[in-house]
This record gives structure tokens, sequence and C-alpha cells, in this order.
């Protein structure tokens, strides 16, 4: 506890936006489905589809701690942090069980978008852009699916925020700051993240965009 | 310990605030408009019986639509499913009592144009009812190539044509 600390860069720019990001268009995309503002809804599900695959990218070509080969760690890493062998003031990142949740939570999203790709019917309202790519009676169950699914989401928004309340209060380490401004206090002579590309990022970025513009006009060839 | 037991208290708010949401969702479900507009009370039993009536059309409709997917559409399910469709648009006037709009504060989608153009509500309801007889004939001709003609006569005759003017759908 002695230790003394310094503020190093844990988050990259990127990371953040995408994370608030998310924190902002889901909430957004409940909302405009339970008041049926499909025109809302259709058009931030494609920012949202623009986002995750820009995390993903940018999940092997981004900084250190966004890489997820830095932070999936194995079962015994997970262990091994559940027994306490882990110091949060001289590692930066996400922690061994902090990483699973990542993956979890950008898992039911992107589920829940892909599906949303697929849903409707098109002589009852908003469609998918790739509605037409599957049979009346798929495209019907995911639309039932993509409607309880959301119940998924927020349970990980639920555990999310549940674990990060625990952090705080119990643990008494503060992961809402870093995530803010990217900077965390850390045992000095422990490294900073690394710095960002910005040629990575606008290539991911323009890769992202590229490929949700694409769906939404229907995924050409295969629409 | 003061402290302690405040950080703990913080900690917990989240959880207690998510219970009590999931707690009152099912009170405020009833009373939560379409549009968020204020409830206007007790919803008429109506706005139930028609959601049912029409995701029963939905159903019959796919099944007619899923049967032409198939290789060998079964032409009984066809018509059957035809004649559902026929049956319930026929009791769609009986559903849409005065003042069972989305602006009357209700969780329906049913625009206030229902009933300020009743006489299109009307006639798009009949379009409809005829749409669906055309579908059924189709179905009793025992030709998939007709039964296919007739969905999309249906469904945009029918059902979007309606839906674009009398239903929330701002797609």
């Amino acid at each position: 506890m002695a230790d003394k600390t310094e503020a190093v860069s844990i988050w990259d720019v990127p990371v953040r936006v995408t994370h608030w990001s998310l924190a902002l268009l889901v909430p957004a995309m409940w909302f405009t489905a339970d008041n049926s503002l499909w025109y809302w809804h259709t058009r931030l599900g494609h920012v949202l589809l623009a986002l995750l695959i820009f995390r993903v990218i940018w999940g092997f070509v981004g900084t250190d701690t966004a890489r997820f080969r830095s932070f999936v760690r194995g079962p015994a890493s997970v262990l091994d942090y559940l027994r306490g062998n882990y110091d949060a003031k001289r590692e930066i990142g996400h922690n061994p069980l902090g990483a699973l949740a990542v993956i979890a939570m950008l898992s039911v999203i992107a589920a829940q978008v892909a599906m949303g790709l697929f849903a409707g019917d098109p002589y009852d309202g908003a469609t998918g852009p790739l509605n037409a790519l599957v049979g009346v009676g798929t495209a019907d169950w995911i639309t039932d699916t993509h409607e309880w699914f959301v119940y998924a989401v927020f349970g990980m928004i639920g555990l999310h925020i549940t674990a990060i309340s625990i952090y705080a209060g119990v643990r008494m380490q503060n992961l809402v700051g870093p995530m803010v401004v990217g900077k965390g206090e850390v045992a000095v002579g422990v490294e900073g993240n690394s710095r960002a590309s910005l040629g990575r990022f606008l290539g991911a970025a323009v890769v992202a965009v590229g490929v949700a513009v694409w769906v939404w006009f229907g995924a050409w060839p295969l629409g | 310990m003061i402290r302690i037991a405040n950080v703990r208290l913080i900690a917990a708010t989240p959880l207690i605030a998510l219970l009590a949401a999931c707690g009152g969702e099912a009170s405020e479900e009833a009373g939560d408009g379409a549009a968020g507009a204020e409830s206007a009370g007790a919803p008429p039993a109506e706005i139930a019986q028609r959601q049912d009536n029409f995701e029963g059309i939905g159903d019959s409709f796919k099944t007619i639509r899923e049967e032409l997917e198939t290789d060998a559409p079964d032409m009984a399910a066809i018509e059957a499913a035809a004649g559902d469709i026929n049956a319930r648009l026929q009791r769609v006037p009986d559903y849409f009592p005065e003042g069972s709009s989305m602006e009357a504060g209700y969780d329906t989608e049913a625009l206030a144009a229902i009933w300020e153009d009743p006489d299109g509500f009307a006639e798009a309801t009949q379009n409809a009812i005829t749409a669906s007889e055309g579908m059924m004939a189709a179905a009793a001709s025992g030709d998939p190539a007709a039964v296919g003609e007739q969905v999309g006569s249906l469904g945009l005759n029918g059902c979007k044509a309606c839906h674009d003017k009398f239903r929330v759908d701002d797609d």
C-alpha cells in the first residue's frame, strides 16, 4: 500500500470512444425499438455494427491493452486471478476475469446486431437489410429471438455495472476514471499503454464503416 | 467504518436500482404508451384482441409464404391459412373502439388517423378482405404460382397499404 503510484495511459482514445458509444447506443437501440422508431433503430443499428467491427479489428491491430491477445488468457490465469494472485497496481488493462466479460459483452451485442440485420417482415414494417436472404420462417424465428435476446444484453450490462460497483466499493479501485480520461494510477515503474497508430486506426475505421455501409445496402452480391 | 459502509451502499445502489427496475417493469408496462405518452387509464380489451387478431393474420400469412418456399407446397395448409386470414380480417372493424389510439396514450401502434378518416380505414380494411378472397380462390385452384401472385397482392394492398396510413411505421 505504501508503494508510490503515478498516472500512466491505460486505454487509448478509440477504445474509450467505442466503449462510451456502446453505452449510449445500446439504450438508444432499446428505446427506439420500444417506441417503434424504426427509422432510427435501423440506422443506429448500423452505427453499432460499424463500432463492433471496428472494436474487433482494433483488438488485433490496436494498442497493447486493446488487443485480445494481450488480455484474453487461459483458465489458469483466471483461477490465479480469483485466488488473489494479481496486483492491479502492477498490471494495466483488463484483468483475466474482466477479459471474459469483455468477450461475453461484445458477443451478446454482436449476436443481437447480427439478428437485427435479418429481422422483420417486408409486409409488416421495418426489416433488416439482409432479411430477404433468409426464408420467411427463419426471419420470423430470428425476429422473435431478437426481441427477447435484448434481456441477455441487459443482463451483461447489469453484470458489468455490478462488477464496477464491487471494485469501487469493496476493492477501492476506480475503473470508471481511466475509461473516461485514459489514465490510471499504477505503481511507479509500471509501463503505460503503447501509443495508437493513426494509420492503423484509419484503416480499421474505413473497413468498419465500409462493411456497415455495404450491409446497409443489402450486402451485394450476397443480397 | 462509516466510510466503508457508505462506499458499500454506493456499490449496492446500481443493484438495488436494477432490482427496482425489474420489479416496476410489469406494472409500468400496461401504461407505457407507444410514443411515451401518458396513460389514459386501463386499456380497452379491444387493443389486446386486435393485436392477437393481427398476430394471427401474420402467422397465417407466414404459413402461406413458408409453404411456397418448399418444393411441394401443402395446398390444404395454404387454403386453411387463407380462410383464417379472411375470417380474421372480417373481424377487424370490431376491434377499433373510438379513443383506443396510440395518441390516446395506450400501448398500441394504432394511429388516431383511423378515427379521423373512418372511410379511408373502412376502405383499407375492405381492400384487405378483397385481397384475402383472391388468396382463397388461388389456394382453392391448387396452383402454387397463383398463390405466389396473391402473396404480393395481399401483402402490399392488404397489409402494407393499411399499415402505411394507419399504423406507426416510420422506417
